[in-house]
Formats: C-alpha cells, sequence, structure tokens
C-alpha cells in the first residue's frame, strides 16, 4: 500500500494533460469533472484543477456550463485559426457580441460589457469588421449610433429597421403604402358622399383617424413587420404633400385650372434654346411635328 | 415690357393689323411713350402710314396719347402697352363667354365691337341685325329692337362702356373711363329689321343702296359722337370669378359652388376691380338671394357656409357676427391658391410625380435643409437629391444660406432649398409667352407650306361656286372636283387639323396666362409698400 501511494504522487503534470487531451477527444462532445475522474481516480482535485487550467489558458481547451456541471472540451482548430492573431481584447469584444445574438447590440453597451475604453473598442471594432466578422448597421431613427450584429443573417426587428434596407428608404415598401392608405382614405370619402346626408355629417363621417388607417393597415398584413402610429403618420404627411390628402380628408383634387402642357413646349428640353431663324425653332420643331400628328 | 412679351406683341400686331402696324407699335413698346416726329425718324416710315397706324392702335385700345412730358404745348406722346396687346389674344375667349350669357345676338356684338374697335350704338345694331337675318331662314328678319335690348343689357352688366370723349388737344387720355356717363344707354330712334343681302340680283342692289341712302338722309338715330367699346376688365373679373367658382365645384360640391356663386354675383358691382375681398354679405342676404332652384334650408346653409371657411383653400372668410354672420370672398387668396396649383401642375406634368411632392413640400415648409426633405418625403436620398438639382438648375427652387461664421464656409452654413411662389410664377408667364409665340410661328409656318395647295383649293371651290349658280351638269362638277387630287385632299384635311390644334393649344396656354397674370397683378396691388 505504501509503494501505491508513492506511485499515484509521482504522476506527471504532463501525463495528466494529455491524459485529459485524449479524453476530450474521444468524447468530442466534451467531459465532465467525472469523466476525468472516473479515467484517473487517483487524481486529487488540485492536481486536476491545475492541469485544467494550464490547458484554459493555452487555449487548448474549451469551458462550457451545462446543467449538470462544466464541460471541457477539445477547442476546434479552426475556431482557433479564426482568432489567430487576435489579441484578448478582441477576443472578448467577438464573445460580447456573439452572446447579443441576433438582435445585434449597440457600441455603448459593448463598451459597458468589456470595460475598455472607448477609443480602443472602436479600433477592434473596426479591426473585427475588416475581418469580416462582424457587421455594422445604420439605422434610420437614430443615425449616429453604430449597430454590429454578427455576419450572418439578420433579424428584421420593427424598432431599428423599419424604413431601411443597407441604408436606404425600401422606395417600393413606402410606395405599396402610400398607395393603400390612399385608397382607404377615399373609399371612405365616396362613402360618406352617398349616404347623401348634411353636408357637416358627410365631411365629418370622410374623415379617418390615423388611428382607424392604422388599424386598417394591420388587418391588411402586407407588411411582415408591424408599423406604429408614427409610421402611418409619415406615410399621411407624404400623401399630404403629394396634394391627393388634406388633413381633413377630401377625396378630389383640386381643380387645375388649365395648364400650359397641351403642348410640347411645356415638355420640351431645349425650351431655352429655341429661337426663330435658329437651329431649334418652331417651325422645324420634331416634338411638335409629333404631337400634331398625333 | 419682356423680350417674350414684345415677340409675341408683335406677331399678334402682325396677324390682325399688318407689317406697318406691328413695325410702329413693336417700335412704341420698346422705346416708351414717343411723339410722332420720333417714331417717323426712327422706323423710317412715311408720315401717313404711321399716321394710319397710330389711329388703328388707338381705335382698338392699344395705344393712348397724352399731352408731352414737357409741360403744355409740346407734341402729343403716345404710348403703348403689352397687356393692352395681349388681350387680342383673349378676343375668342371674350366672344365665347359672350356668347354663354347672352346667346347668338351678344355674341356678335361682341364680335362686331372687337373688330371695329369704337362704334356707335346704332350701327352696331344695324350691321349685327344684318348679320343674324343671313343666317335666319328665308322670309325671316331680325328685328333691331331685339338687338337694341340686347346691346342695353350688356351695357347694364357693365360689359360695353362707352370711350372717353376727346375735348381737346390739353386732356389726358386714360384707358379706363370711368366718367358718370359711362354706362348710360342713349336714347335713339332706330325702328326697322335686318336686311337680307342678296348676290346676284343687280336690280334689287340699286334698289336697295338707293333705299340705304335715303334711309341715312332722313333719320340721325340720335346718338351722332357716341362710341362703344369693350369693357376689357370686367371680362377678366368674370374670368376670374368663373375660375373660382369652378375650382370650388371640384374640390367640395356643386351647392356650395352656387352659394360662391351667388355671393360674387352680389358683390359683381360693388366691390373695386383690385379689391383683395369683396364686401362683406350677411348670410341673411345671401339666404335671400340664392336661386330659388336650390331649395337648401336655413341651417343647412349654415353649415355649408361654416364649411367654406374651414376649407384649407380659404375661399370664404367670416368678417363678424352681425345679421347671422358676416361672410366674405377671399378674392386675393383664391387667386394665390389657384396660380400655386397651376405651378404644381406645370413641375409635376415636367418633372414627375416625385418631385413635385418635393416642390409641394417646400411651398409648405418654406425653408428646409436636404436632409429634412429626404425625410419628409419619404424619397431615397440619392433621389431626392438629383430632383433637388434638377428644380435648382431649372431656377424652380432656390438656395439660402446662412452662415453659422462670418467667413461663409462650406462646412459651417446651413444651406435651405425655398421656393418662392410670386417670381416663380412671373418666370413662368414669361415660358407662357414664349409657348405662345411658338404656337402662333408654328401655324404660320404651315400656313405658308401650303399655301400653293391652299390657292389652289380655292381657286377650285370658286369654279365649283360659280358653276353651281349658273346650273351646270353634274359631269361637269364632278371634273372640277378631279383636278384635286386624293393626296392633295389628304394633305389639306392633315393641314385643316393641324391649324386646329394649334389654335386651340393658344387658348388653352391663355387661361394659364389668365390666371397668373392675376394673380401677378393682385398681388403687386396688394402688397404693403
Amino acid at each position: 500500500t505504501c509503494l501505491w501511494k508513492k506511485e499515484t504522487n509521482t504522476l506527471d503534470v504532463a501525463e495528466v494533460e494529455s491524459r485529459i487531451k485524449a479524453l476530450c477527444q474521444q468524447f468530442p462532445h466534451g467531459i465532465t469533472d467525472q469523466v476525468i475522474q472516473n479515467d484517473m481516480p487517483h487524481l486529487e482535485p488540485q492536481q486536476r484543477a491545475m492541469a485544467i487550467n494550464k490547458l484554459l489558458s493555452l487555449g487548448q481547451l474549451d469551458l462550457l456550463r451545462n446543467s449538470s456541471g462544466l464541460l471541457y472540451r477539445m477547442k476546434d482548430i479552426q475556431s482557433t485559426s479564426k482568432m489567430k492573431g487576435s489579441d484578448n481584447q478582441e477576443k472578448l469584444v467577438y464573445q460580447v457580441i456573439e452572446d447579443a445574438g441576433n438582435k445585434g447590440i449597440w457600441s455603448r453597451d459593448i463598451r459597458f460589457k468589456s470595460n475598455l475604453p472607448l477609443t480602443e473598442v472602436n479600433k477592434i471594432l473596426k479591426n473585427l469588421e475588416s475581418k469580416k466578422l462582424i457587421k455594422a448597421v445604420k439605422s434610420v431613427a437614430v443615425s449616429f449610433k453604430i449597430l454590429n450584429v454578427k455576419m450572418q443573417r439578420c433579424e428584421v426587428s420593427p424598432l431599428t429597421r423599419r424604413w431601411t434596407f443597407d441604408q436606404d428608404f425600401e422606395s417600393e415598401f413606402v410606395e405599396v403604402l402610400n398607395q393603400q392608405c390612399f385608397k382607404f382614405l377615399q373609399s371612405k370619402a365616396e362613402a360618406a358622399r352617398d349616404n347623401k346626408q348634411s353636408p357637416m355629417v358627410q365631411r365629418n363621417s370622410s374623415f379617418a383617424t390615423s388611428h382607424e388607417v392604422w388599424k386598417y393597415i394591420c388587418e391588411l398584413g402586407i407588411s411582415k413587420v408591424d408599423l406604429s402610429m408614427d409610421d402611418i403618420e409619415t406615410i399621411l404627411n407624404t400623401l399630404i404633400y403629394d396634394g391627393k390628402v388634406e388633413m381633413t380628408v377630401i377625396a378630389a383634387k383640386e381643380g387645375t385650372v388649365g395648364s400650359v402642357d397641351g403642348t410640347p413646349c411645356g415638355l420640351c428640353p431645349v425650351f431655352d434654346d429655341c429661337h426663330e431663324g435658329g437651329e431649334i425653332s418652331p417651325s422645324n420643331c420634331i416634338y411638335m411635328a409629333e404631337w400634331l400628328d398625333f | 415690357m419682356t423680350s417674350q412679351g414684345v415677340r409675341l406683341c408683335s406677331l399678334l400686331l402682325r396677324e390682325h393689323f399688318g407689317e406697318v402696324v406691328e413695325k410702329v407699335g413693336t417700335h412704341l413698346l420698346r422705346g416708351g411713350a414717343q411723339n410722332l416726329r420720333t417714331i417717323i425718324h426712327e422706323t423710317g416710315i412715311s408720315l401717313d402710314l404711321v399716321k394710319k397706324s397710330l389711329c388703328v392702335l388707338v381705335q382698338h385700345g392699344a395705344c393712348v396719347f397724352s399731352s408731352g412730358r414737357k409741360g403744355p404745348g409740346s407734341p402729343t406722346e403716345y404710348r403703348t402697352s403689352c397687356d393692352w396687346i395681349l388681350r387680342i389674344l383673349r378676343y375668342p375667349r371674350y366672344i365665347y363667354t359672350a356668347k354663354t350669357l347672352y346667346g347668338d345676338t351678344g355674341e356678335l356684338i361682341i364680335e362686331e365691337l372687337l373688330q371695329r374697335g369704337h362704334l356707335t350704338m346704332s350701327s352696331t345694331v344695324k350691321t349685327v341685325a344684318d348679320r343674324l337675318t343671313q343666317n335666319m331662314e328665308e322670309g325671316c328678319c331680325m328685328d333691331y329692337n331685339e338687338v337694341s335690348s340686347a346691346f342695353a343689357k350688356l351695357v347694364e352688366t357693365h360689359f360695353l362702356q362707352r370711350c372717353p370723349s376727346m375735348v381737346g388737344p390739353g386732356t389726358t387720355a386714360s384707358a379706363t373711363p370711368s366718367f358718370p356717363d359711362c354706362y348710360k344707354v342713349p336714347h335713339i330712334t332706330l325702328v326697322g329689321r335686318g336686311k337680307r343681302q342678296l348676290c346676284g340680283e343687280d336690280g334689287e342692289d340699286q334698289r336697295n343702296t338707293k333705299k340705304a341712302k335715303t334711309d341715312s338722309q332722313v333719320s340721325t338715330h340720335g346718338d351722332e359722337g357716341i362710341c362703344w367699346q369693350v369693357n376689357f376688365e370686367r371680362f377678366h373679373l368674370h374670368f376670374r370669378d368663373q375660375a373660382i367658382i369652378s375650382a370650388v365645384a371640384n374640390k367640395l360640391d356643386q351647392t356650395s359652388s352656387e352659394i360662391v356663386r351667388t355671393m360674387l354675383r352680389m358683390s359683381e358691382v360693388t366691390t373695386s376691380p383690385t379689391a383683395a375681398y369683396t364686401k362683406p354679405l350677411s348670410a341673411n342676404e345671401i339666404f335671400r338671394s340664392l336661386p330659388t332652384s336650390y331649395n337648401i334650408p336655413r341651417p343647412i346653409l349654415d353649415q355649408y357656409l361654416t364649411l367654406l371657411v374651414d376649407d384649407p383653400m380659404e375661399f370664404v372668410g367670416k368678417s363678424g357676427e352681425s345679421g347671422g354672420g358676416m361672410y366674405v370672398v377671399n378674392l386675393h387668396r383664391a387667386l394665390a391658391n389657384l396660380a400655386r396649383a397651376t405651378l404644381e401642375s406645370v413641375v409635376q406634368e415636367r418633372f414627375g410625380s416625385r418631385s413635385a411632392r418635393i416642390f409641394r413640400l417646400l411651398l409648405r415648409k418654406r425653408h428646409l435643409e436636404q436632409k429634412q426633405v429626404e425625410d419628409f418625403a419619404m424619397i431615397p436620398a440619392k433621389e431626392a437629391k438629383d430632383m433637388l438639382y434638377t428644380l435648382l438648375s431649372e431656377n424652380l427652387v432656390q438656395l439660402q444660406e446662412i452662415p453659422k461664421t462670418p467667413d461663409f464656409a462650406p462646412s459651417r452654413t446651413f444651406y435651405l432649398y425655398t421656393v418662392n411662389q410670386l417670381p416663380t410664377a412671373r418666370m413662368l408667364l414669361q415660358n407662357c409667352y414664349k409657348t405662345v409665340g411658338n404656337l402662333i410661328e408654328r401655324r404660320l409656318f404651315e400656313s405658308k407650306e401650303s399655301k400653293r395647295l391652299l390657292e389652289k383649293s380655292q381657286r377650285i371651290e370658286a369654279i365649283l361656286a360659280s358653276l353651281q349658280a349658273s346650273g351646270a351638269e353634274p359631269e361637269q362638277l364632278t371634273e372640277v372636283e378631279e383636278m384635286i387630287t386624293a393626296t392633295e385632299k389628304q394633305q389639306l384635311e392633315a393641314l385643316r387639323l393641324h391649324i386646329n390644334k394649334l389654335d386651340s393649344a393658344e387658348n388653352q396656354v391663355d387661361e394659364s396666362i389668365f390666371l397668373i397674370e392675376s394673380y401677378v397683378t393682385s398681388t403687386a396691388s396688394t402688397m404693403i409698400v
């Protein structure tokens, strides 16, 4: 028995490490403390902890936690090469962003979580972006904050990506909403007119509050994204600027009495160069000739 | 006197009065008030031609004369203005309005007066009666009394006015007379009926001329020396009212436009032409004057009036509470809105609806930065920038710089886009003048090209007419008709279509010209100096 004890005492640290590594390779999903203990029952917990710490600091083991305890896993060669050349700070920032998942994270929050100064964080973010590991997305609402999201798919969050796709307005989407709101208001005005009651009632019933318009658009379900009342109001504003709608709804356009543009001169691109006797003149105007033969 | 205005005036003068009058008129337009000797010297035309041209211009109200600026005794000076000559463009519209208001009789009266410039009542009545009789069936004649009563009605509503009498060389003639007898119809003794003009009967012709001679010897009709002219201002007021009424009808509904029409009719003679508002009318008065076909109960009328007042177009305003509410028609505001709609439609036609959106946005919000324009209009940044720069290069939109520092460093300056309605309207007006000038030139060009063809067709028509009158056989007629080939007939038809199209386009553009001109004059007169 004395001999036994002596033998365990002289167990090499390096051997322990290699044994643990072999175990990890045997179980690629990860090994728990229990497994190591079963394999090397004579190993003391202190020695085991030392070996594991050494492997962790060398970056050859990954420490994970699951429901039953700690897991040790062989670190993926690929993932090590991914972060090769990046120092610990970059790794830390990357970890923080990864933890935020698909929603992304504000740069201010990265600073808080990693406790790094602002200049450092910005430099690191630029590096990571050039390595194409993260992506910055601008939001239309708050354009001076930078949002960092992982390179993979991005979820459209209502808060940040309502109108933007690649830093621009989704013009088709806006157009469609524009049309739908206008149609809704128009049908309301027609219904009111057909009612043939006193003019005040007619006019009041042809109103639609922005709440009603918002409800209608939501029910239509043409947008996968939830829109808020403010969004609907900006759309209604564009309709006002189109002259189609007023704050108090009247569906008819105001009468445009006469227009210059029954004639081609109104649309002519060389209007200013046109003189009698010149190269471009009414007598030899091709636009006029076309229009006359129409 | 802008260059485009002068060009258009000279085209109009040439078409209606000939080249000599055109030369004299253009010279007066360009040179301001001048006396006879200067005109002769600078245009190189002989004395009596110049005298005759000036007579023509004065007769048609395009030119006025006044005593010289150097004091009494200096030669009279002659003066003309673009506006007076540009009225010629609007003659068809005046005639058409008279037709809608007073029927064929009114139409012909106005036509005669426009053609002759100044005319006495009796000669007008006679000529019009003869022309109407011409178009009536055999055996019917137009009675002079009917024509006289139509004439009197036109004078009552101020569409016609007396020409101011020229007392002596020392008086100043103004273009808009408003002396007390301006609208008094003289008592004339004119009995008879229109004479039908018969052709080809020499014997009857002789008898007719003899009869006419004896007629003029017998009765002098009692109105010698009292000439009448068309009151253009009144027609313009009428057009303006029409524009407002149709805008209200488009915007709201028929009943509201009837109410506005009644209000305008009631203030026709009590409001001066340059007023910004009509005189206040109480709701009671409006209710009483509504046409009986519109059976609107009183409370509904009140509701309509409230709606009109609340409308953002601001056609009608409320000025007090007495008499059930005092209401005025905001003439100046209505004109400004109509002009604004014209501007917006021009931008829309020329540059597309999104540029029009930006234009309307800038009109509403006055001054905006580029970023704000993009946000409000919800147009992607690249496209919005492009559209703004196009509008800027066409001078429809202006840039206002507001510096933060005394050196206008670009990084420290605000650049705001803005639209000024009045200068933009003026610019558009010049474009309209140029457009009408182009249309007239094109029309003259097309007729000149096909001159030979037109002459040929006229000759053939004359031959046909004479053959028919002398009772030729059908084969001879067809033979003559075949002298025009089918292709030539086609060409003639195409030419006729072209010229009609150009004519109607001229009238259309003139409507826009009228709107913008009224807006500009109305703003100029209501501006606080």
